[in-house]
């Protein structure tokens, strides 16, 4: 009986021991790529919702602040959808016949609600806290882009447990002053573009906002005269202002009278800023029990 | 009187005991354990014992090959029915498609916002609203949480001075009889779906037609009253309807008390009392006892031991009860007497303190006269420091007695004062029942409307409320459930819950209490308010206005009504409302009866410590919480003792026909250590056919034994055992831990499992108030007392000193083993409950549980209730075993579960040596049933199949309280967390805190001397401690007595 495989069979057996082993990792590499996709994380999607919002418009264009609609992302976990009174608000007034706007009319004239998609959707096990992130000087554009300049909405980023502790395990390179939290636009500091801050005492039980303050302008140079009031938190800091600055009746301190630093680098800032705010040490933040009970 | 194999009905001691008891014996494995198996194990045993079972006490082969399982019977096994080889064909399905899981997409989610947003709402924050739980013992006030509106959480309202925030099972479990799906939602008449204006049309044309004649034969059937304004409406009613009848009866009422008081209450006050007697008073397990709050909160305040060791004082408890009870376990001394004993033991020792002249003749043992006379000694020694408290269910002469004791003593005025009743139409009820019963037999109840009552099941037996009710010409039966009355009657309209109403009720000190709607109806449910408001002259108004028309008056007096009606619904109470407190009242006086005879078999009808009376029957977390003492879940038994089991020919769980007077039920047998012979206990609430999906068919009707005449006890049962076994789901067997002496033991008969560990490692620990006093120390000392050593260990230490360390501090000598932790827990941390069967073999979910281990003799038993749930080992060795990572440490020292990461292989619960991790065999979250998912805690995961789970120190509380105090750039206050546990307990025994703030009360007590780790010798380093326990028994009754019982003489 002549032998079934010939020479050449080796080859053909190496080969398909080689191949096997490549498809295996080609599996592992295209599942690996499939779920971090935006096929999967629906990353720059946009849904079809039933009336084409644009953030772009009422923002950019009208200059909404985003806490009109979004009321309670300083004070809850959730920021907040508005209702749809609040569209009413100034629809009632204008494009009041728009046909992009009969599903609103009509919530409002029927009670029901207008079915949005939601379009950053953790999973259910993960417990995201807005209002901790926005107190603590991490701004809307961190995560959720340059929603101004969106017409549709969509996710900016993965939302994935990878893209959370990217940030929980190095907070400092997002950290931005709270009052810079709504800005769009507010770029890290540079060489080009510093930052100036300075801090007043008594930071302990006072909201993290009322003890820095940051300036885009140099203080020495005039920015501190920005209209920028402070309410005193202790008698000793109005004394304080009084003595130093030309400070006006009412107890009002002006800047002028703090002390500035000059940042030119997000590094620096953020550091700084982690000091100010308190801000969690990386191996708390990125402990289990932050996001997930 | 001879026993027979057949028929039992009791012995004394001229009984020859041997041939039932040797009969036992004979039938060897069978037959479990014997008394005298039981006693010669115990016979050369010294010192301090402690056991957790009787099977263990009786080492029987059954017990040892527990033993050498670490987990229950079947716990571990694949139940399933699915085969090995299909099992691995699914496996392998799954293991292809495992890397695909992770690919899914999520389906699109909608968001539905609001139209108009209320105003005050921010979603994702919580709301507390105060109201009040009404119960016949007196409102709880509360405090109940609100998300977006839907209650989550019932908690006692903190600020209130009766209850400071404590509540008890009974309340917590309401939250889920609110969201009860077997819930009647229609009203019917006869089946059919009616609109609830059919049944108003119907109601009112009849009270059109009574009119003329006074409302005769209107007869309203109420559980008792409790609503001031239901009483305003009710006797508003009445002036209009001279001749219609308003019945309260409900099958645990306070007639004793009313017989003694009239309509006066007694309220007790544990603070100024050094010695504390309980007749029968079971004060200390639940809120069927009035004062249940606030006498535990001011028993426990007594035995803290916040002070210097060697000034330290407390309280001594004597307890005279039947059935064991919690109080009877933390009582110093307990006298286990048959419950027709006791008004004679009452009166006994009224005339040992010269309170009256006459008692019953009755031959008290030498040990029950030695209890008699040290007792006295010690009451007249604290005159006027010292409280004496009757049981509601017992004879009146009991409390008519206990009052007299008191006036002599002196302590009227200091311990025990008089009040109004709480309840507003004080009746004796079962009286009022037998006339209704009557009128209904004559014909002369045209229309009956039962309001929240179920008498086809409650009502005693003798009276045969059913066919009774049927010669009404219209039933109408208002109640949450169409139950067992309301399944027969014409009209069953669904009731509303506390939380959906408006009302009012008063709580134990008179505190008037608004009960205010958490929620809008979730059925189209009417209130009792509204169908008497029907008999007005404004038929159609509300509940709401009702309860303002009723205290308008009151809320005048001093300001704006509407500005104090706000303040009244944001405190929860009217102010200045509570009674005033009279150190004198009228006291009828009540002679003691006669006990029956000693060989006389007596059954003993109880509510039952979870369920009430059956009104909680289809509430799962009360139905699986274990009971206390028994830790039987799921059912009822007929609890007995070991003497009389073995002499009824008995074992556990066979099931005997209880007779009584002619009437017969069958039922299971359990055995309760500390059970005075030939007493049984019956707990009431259970044999429910109408109960709903979770309580019908659960347990046995006691009911159908119980009549008119004896509600409390009946005497001259007979016992019969039956053909075939019940199964019980007993949960004190599980968690047992193998060290017995196959593994090293000395063998001495009693070396077992955790109680062996609790003397020889420490579990428990304890002295009395005089050793505690020589030596604050001793909780840490000796080699029974293992020390924690931090260096000792394999694995680096982990720096704990900086930021926040949470820990946890559980009092053993406050902790009463009321159970309202657990139940509070299920609410707060979304546990499943999983059934009977699942119980039976070992997979009860709930995250705290309550070991009770018993001391000393079995038929006079001590106990210490330890509260146990995840220690938060600094050095756990559950991490250490883990493959994925799904159990890790925090930086602040807790345990916490990674749900999403688990993938089940259940190495953590097996490494863990406090066995109190809990593993989702099945699905047991309900994710399908609507009314259920409104009641969930949504910052809490609701775990699927497969993963485990445990107690989290209510990690999602931790969470917000500290984004908050980040928000506020400040650390997190002492008392600002307040775990689920903590905020339900009303013996404040347990406390949770930041053990790096040096000012936190966690700290100090894991300072104080007393404190000690479990299991200290495995180095686990818990972040969970003790404080040991300290007794304060009275020398003169030292050594610990010899039972009564006949079968040790």
């Amino acid at each position: 009986m002549a032998q079934i495989f010939d020479r050449s069979s080796n080859a053909l057996a190496r080969m398909s021991l080689v191949l096997t082993g490549i498809l295996v990792i080609a599996l592992g590499v295209t599942l690996n790529e499939l779920q971090r996709s935006p096929w999967v994380t629906r990353q720059g999607q946009r849904p079809d919702q039933p009336v084409p919002f644009s953030h772009e418009h009422h923002v950019q264009g009208l200059g909404l602040q985003c806490q009109y609609c979004h009321t309670s992302v300083e004070k809850s976990s959730y920021a907040g959808i508005p209702p749809t009174k609040t569209c009413m608000n100034c629809h009632a007034q204008v494009w009041t016949n728009a046909d992009l706007l009969e599903p609103v009319r009509h919530s409002w004239a029927t009670g029901e609600s207008i079915p949005w998609v939601k379009v950053h959707d953790l999973p259910d096990f993960v417990y995201f806290n807005h209002s901790v992130h926005v107190n603590k000087g991490i701004g809307c554009a961190s995560c959720h882009g340059r929603v101004d300049q969106m017409p549709l909405m969509y996710e900016q980023n993965t939302l994935q447990m990878e893209w959370c502790l990217n940030c929980h395990r190095n907070p400092g390179k997002n950290l931005r002053p709270t009052s810079q939290i709504y800005n769009m636009a507010w770029k890290a500091p540079s060489e080009d573009h510093p930052v100036w801050c300075s801090v007043t005492d008594a930071k302990v039980g006072v909201p993290t906002a009322q003890s820095v303050n940051c300036l885009t302008k140099d203080p020495g140079k005039g920015g501190a005269t920005v209209a920028t009031l402070e309410m005193p938190t202790a008698p000793g800091a109005s004394a304080a202002g009084a003595t130093t600055g030309s400070s006006p009746a009412g107890g009002m301190v002006m800047p002028a009278s703090l002390t500035y630093t000059k940042f030119t680098s997000q590094k620096a800032l953020g550091d700084f800023l982690i000091d100010q705010y308190h801000i969690r040490p990386p191996k708390q933040l990125s402990s289990c029990e932050t996001c997930h009970r | 009187m001879k026993p027979t194999a057949s028929e039992y009905t009791g012995w004394d001691e001229t009984t020859p005991k041997t041939e039932a008891g040797t009969g036992a014996m004979e039938t060897g494995n069978e037959q479990g354990l014997t008394l005298a198996e039981v006693r010669r194990t115990l016979a050369g045993v010294k010192g301090k014992k402690y056991w957790r079972s009787i099977d263990e006490l009786a080492s029987t082969p059954e017990f040892e090959a527990a033993v050498l399982k670490e987990f229950p019977d079947a716990a571990q096994e694949w139940v399933d029915p699915v085969s090995r080889r299909g099992f691995l064909k699914l496996m392998g399905a799954s293991m292809a498609m495992a890397g695909l899981a992770g690919c899914t997409k999520q389906p699109d989610e909608p968001i539905y916002p609001y139209i108009k947003a209320p105003e005050d709402l921010i979603l994702g924050k919580s709301m507390y609203f105060a109201t009040a739980y009404p119960f016949a013992s007196g409102s709880v006030p509360l405090l109940v949480k609100s998300d977006a509106f839907r209650p989550i959480k019932v908690d006692g309202n903190p600020d209130h001075s009766y209850n400071r925030g404590a509540s008890d099972p009974y309340t917590q479990g309401t939250l889920l009889d609110l969201y009860d799906p077997d819930r009647s939602q229609k009203t019917t008449y006869r089946g059919d779906n009616r609109e609830w204006t059919a049944f108003m049309e119907a109601w009112r044309s009849k009270l059109i037609a009574a009119k003329a004649n006074g409302g005769d034969g209107l007869v309203l059937l109420s559980t008792t009253v409790t609503s001031p304004t239901l009483a305003r409406q009710w006797k508003e009613a009445q002036a209009i309807y001279p001749k219609a009848k308003l019945v309260q009866y409900d099958p645990v009422n306070r007639d004793a008390v009313r017989t003694v008081l009239g309509a006066k209450d007694v309220q007790y006050s544990l603070t100024g009392a050094d010695v504390i007697l309980s007749l029968d008073a079971d004060f200390l397990s639940g809120s069927s006892f009035p004062g249940f709050h606030r006498l535990t909160r001011e028993y426990a305040e007594r035995r803290k031991l916040a002070g210097v060791a060697k000034d330290a004082t407390m309280n001594r408890m004597y307890a005279v009860e039947s059935t064991t009870t919690t109080t009877g376990l933390k009582a110093e001394h307990r006298l286990a007497l048959k419950p027709t004993e006791i008004p004679a033991f009452t009166a006994a020792l009224a005339v040992a303190l010269g309170v009256q002249t006459t008692a019953p003749s009755y031959a008290w043992t030498d040990a029950q006269a030695t209890y008699l006379k040290a007792l006295a000694a010690d009451l007249k020694a604290n005159a006027g420091k010292s409280v004496v408290i009757a049981g509601e269910q017992q004879h009146p002469s009991v409390l008519s007695l206990a009052l007299a004791i008191n006036e002599v003593l002196g302590n009227t005025g200091k311990t025990v004062f008089f009040t109004d009743a709480v309840n507003p139409m004080p009746t004796v009820q079962m009286a009022e029942l037998k006339a209704l019963v009557d009128d209904l037999w004559s014909g002369k109840a045209d229309w009956l409307v039962m309001l929240n009552a179920n008498p086809v099941y409650d009502a005693p037996a003798d009276l045969n409320f059913k066919e009774a009710m049927r010669r009404a010409k219209v039933t109408v039966h208002l109640g949450k459930h169409a139950d067992e009355t309301g399944s027969i009657t014409d009209w069953q309209i669904p009731a509303s819950h506390y939380l959906e109403s408006w009302s009012d009720a008063r709580c134990y000190d008179g505190t008037v209490s608004v009960v205010q709607p958490l929620i809008d109806p979730l059925y189209e449910s009417h209130t009792a308010h509204e169908i008497v408001q029907a008999m007005l002259e404004e038929p159609t108004k509300s509940a709401y206005d009702a309860v303002r028309e009723t205290w308008q008056p009151v809320l005048s007096k001093s300001g704006d009504f509407e500005m104090n009606w706000r303040k009244t619904l944001h405190a929860g109470w009217i102010d200045g409302s509570a009674y005033e407190k009279a150190a004198t009242a009228t006291v009828a006086k009540v002679d003691a009866p006669a006990p029956a005879a000693k060989e006389m078999i007596e059954v003993q009808f109880r509510p039952d410590p979870t369920i009430y009376d059956g009104r909680f029957a289809n509430v799962g977390w009360l139905q699986e919480l274990p009971k206390p003492v028994t830790s039987l879940s799921w059912d009822n038994a007929a609890l007995m003792s070991e003497g009389t089991m073995e002499r009824a020919g008995l074992a556990e769980e066979d099931i005997v026909e209880i007779t009584v007077n002619g009437r017969k039920v069958k039922a299971p047998v359990l055995v309760v250590p500390g059970q005075p012979e030939n007493t049984i206990t019956a707990y009431l609430g259970y044999g429910r056919e109408m109960a709903g999906r979770v309580g019908s068919g659960a347990g046995y009707n006691a009911g159908l034994v119980r009549t008119a005449d004896a509600m409390a006890v009946a005497t001259g049962a007979s016992l019969k055992k039956m053909d075939g076994r019940w199964g019980f789901a007993v949960t004190k067997s599980h968690y047992q831990d193998h060290r017995s002496k196959f593994f090293g033991g000395e063998g001495t008969g009693n070396n077992s499992l955790e109680a062996d560990e609790a003397l020889t490692r420490g579990i428990i620990r304890e002295a009395t108030l005089a050793e505690y006093k020589a030596n604050p120390g001793f909780a840490n000392e000796g080699e029974t007392h293992p020390k924690v050593e931090r260096e000792l260990t394999l694995f680096p230490n982990w720096d704990y000193s900086t930021g926040n360390a949470w820990g946890m501090s559980i009092d053993l000598n406050s902790c009463t083993g009321c159970n309202a932790c657990i139940v509070s827990c299920y609410a707060e941390n979304n546990i499943a409950v999983v059934g009977k069967q699942q119980v039976r073999i070992g997979r009860n979910m709930q995250w705290l549980r309550i070991d009770a281990y018993f001391e000393g003799d079995l038929s006079a038993p001590k106990a210490h209730f330890q509260p146990m749930a995840c220690q938060h080992c600094e050095n756990a060795p559950c991490e250490q075993v883990c493959p994925v990572g799904a159990t890790v440490h925090t930086p602040e020292g807790l345990n916490t579960m990674v749900y999403n990461r688990c993938v089940g292989t259940r190495y953590c619960s097996n490494n863990c040596p406090y066995k109190v991790r809990r593993f989702n065999f099945l699905l047991y979250s309900d994710y399908e049933t609507e009314s259920l998912k409104l009641m969930r805690n949504p910052d809490v995961t609701v775990r699927s199949r497969g993963v485990m789970e445990k107690c989290s120190y209510c990690v999602q509380r931790i969470q917000e309280a500290k984004i908050t105090a980040d928000k506020e750039n400040r650390p997190v206050r002492d008392g600002e967390i307040v775990t689920a546990c903590e905020q339900a307990c009303p013996a404040s025994a347990i406390t949770f805190g930041n053990l790096n703030d040096k000012g936190s009360r966690v700290r100090a007590l894991h300072e104080n001397e007393r404190s000690y780790a479990v299991l200290a010798d495995q180095n686990t380093r818990p972040r969970t401690l003790y404080l040991a326990a300290v007794t304060n028994p009275n020398p003169a009754l030292e050594p610990v007595l010899e039972e009564h019982s006949p079968t040790a003489g």
